[in-house]
C-alpha cells in the first residue's frame, strides 16, 4: 500500500513527455538544442508580446527577446520545476529588458556629457499618434513596472506570486502595483463608461 | 489552505479585470523563423565553448614550446654549474611523503605531477570561466 502511495507521488513528479519540464530536462541533461527550439517554438510569442509592451519598438522587443532566450539557455539549470515555465521566462525576458533599459541609459548619460543630445532616453512610450492603439495609450499612463506587472497578470495571465517571482516584488506590493495601474487606467479611460458604452 | 483562499481570491475577477484582459490580449505572433535563429545562435556558442579549451591549448603550447624548451636546457646547464654539495642535499624537504616506500626522486617526481596537475587544472578552470 505505502509502496503504491510512493510510487503515484514518483510518478506525479516525473514529467510527462512533451511538458515543458521534461524539454527542459532534456536540454539541461545532454544539452539538447532541439528540445530548447520547441521550448522557444512554444513560448516565443508570449514573450515577444510582453517585450513589445514593455519596449514599444517591435524590432527592439524582438533582439530582446532573442536575447532574453540566450540568457535563458545558459540559466536552465536553476529553473527549479515549481512555477510554470513561462513565469521563469518572462523572469528572464524582464530582466533582460531592465538591463538593456540601463545600459541605454549610460550611454545616454555618456553622449549627454560629451555634449551630443542625448536621443535615446527621450524615446519614450510614444510612438507616432496615427498608430497608437487603445492598449498604447493605456500603457502610456502607467510607469515601467506597472506596465510590467499589468502586461504580466492580464496578458501573460500569470498569478500574483509567479508575477512576485518574476519582478522579485513581494506579493503585497505586486497586488498594490496592480490596484494603482487600474486606478490610473480607471482615472485616464473613464473604463465603467466604456464597459457599457 | 491560506494560499488555496488566495488562489481562489484571485480567480474571482470581476468585470473590470475581464476587461482588461480584453484590453490587454494581443494577437500570437508567428514563430517567422526566430525559433530557428536563436537555436542557430545557441548551436553555435555551443561549438565556440567546446572549442575554445583545445584551441587555447594548442596556441598556449605553440607559443610556450620554444620559451619551455629554452629553460629545460638551461635548467639542465645550470646543474652542471651547481656545487656537488647542493646537489647531495637530502630529500627529507618533503615531509609527508618520508614514510611512503618510494625512493625520494620517484616521491619528487609524484609532488611535482600534482603541482602542476593543480596548476593545470586551476588554469583550465579559469579558462573555461
Amino acid at each position: 500500500m505505502a509502496f503504491h502511495g510512493a510510487w503515484a507521488i514518483i510518478q506525479a513528479a516525473t514529467p510527462l513527455e512533451g511538458e515543458d519540464q521534461y524539454l527542459v530536462t532534456l536540454a539541461v541533461a545532454s544539452q539538447d538544442t532541439t528540445a530548447f527550439g520547441e521550448l522557444i517554438r512554444r513560448h516565443q510569442s508570449q514573450v515577444r508580446n510582453f517585450l513589445r509592451k514593455l519596449a514599444a519598438d517591435p524590432s527592439e522587443a524582438d533582439d530582446l527577446a532573442q536575447e532574453a532566450f540566450l540568457h535563458a539557455w545558459d540559466k536552465l539549470q536553476t529553473y527549479s520545476g515549481r512555477g510554470s515555465f513561462i513565469g521563469w521566462l518572462l523572469k528572464v525576458a524582464y530582466t533582460t529588458f531592465l538591463q538593456s533599459k540601463r545600459k541605454s541609459k549610460r550611454y545616454a548619460e555618456v553622449l549627454d556629457e560629451a555634449g551630443y543630445v542625448a536621443q535615446l532616453e527621450s524615446r519614450s512610450y510614444t510612438q507616432n499618434s496615427d498608430e497608437v492603439s487603445d492598449l498604447d495609450k493605456l500603457l502610456a499612463v502607467l510607469t515601467q513596472e506597472e506596465r510590467a506587472v499589468m502586461v504580466m497578470s492580464y496578458a501573460c495571465g500569470l498569478s500574483h506570486r509567479e508575477i512576485g517571482e518574476a519582478t522579485g516584488l513581494p506579493v503585497g506590493t505586486v497586488k498594490s502595483v496592480i490596484f494603482r495601474g487600474k486606478e490610473k487606467i480607471r482615472k485616464s479611460f473613464d473604463i465603467k463608461d466604456h464597459q457599457h458604452g | 489552505m491560506t494560499s488555496k483562499i488566495i488562489n481562489m481570491a484571485e480567480k474571482l475577477k470581476d468585470a473590470e479585470d475581464r476587461l482588461l484582459e480584453s484590453m490587454f490580449q494581443s494577437e500570437q505572433i508567428a514563430d517567422d523563423g526566430f525559433s530557428h535563429r536563436v537555436v542557430t545562435h545557441v548551436r553555435r556558442r555551443l561549438w565556440i565553448q567546446r572549442l575554445a579549451l583545445p584551441v587555447a591549448m594548442l596556441i598556449g603550447g605553440a607559443i610556450a614550446i620554444k620559451p619551455i624548451t629554452q629553460l629545460v636546457i638551461a635548467a639542465s646547464k645550470l646543474l652542471t654549474v651547481v656545487p656537488q654539495s647542493v646537489r647531495d642535499v637530502p630529500m627529507d624537504w618533503i615531509p609527508q611523503m618520508q614514510s611512503v616506500a618510494f625512493g625520494a626522486t620517484l616521491t619528487q617526481t609524484v609532488v611535482l605531477g600534482a603541482m602542476l596537475l593543480a596548476a593545470g587544472v586551476l588554469g583550465m578552470r579559469m579558462l573555461v570561466e
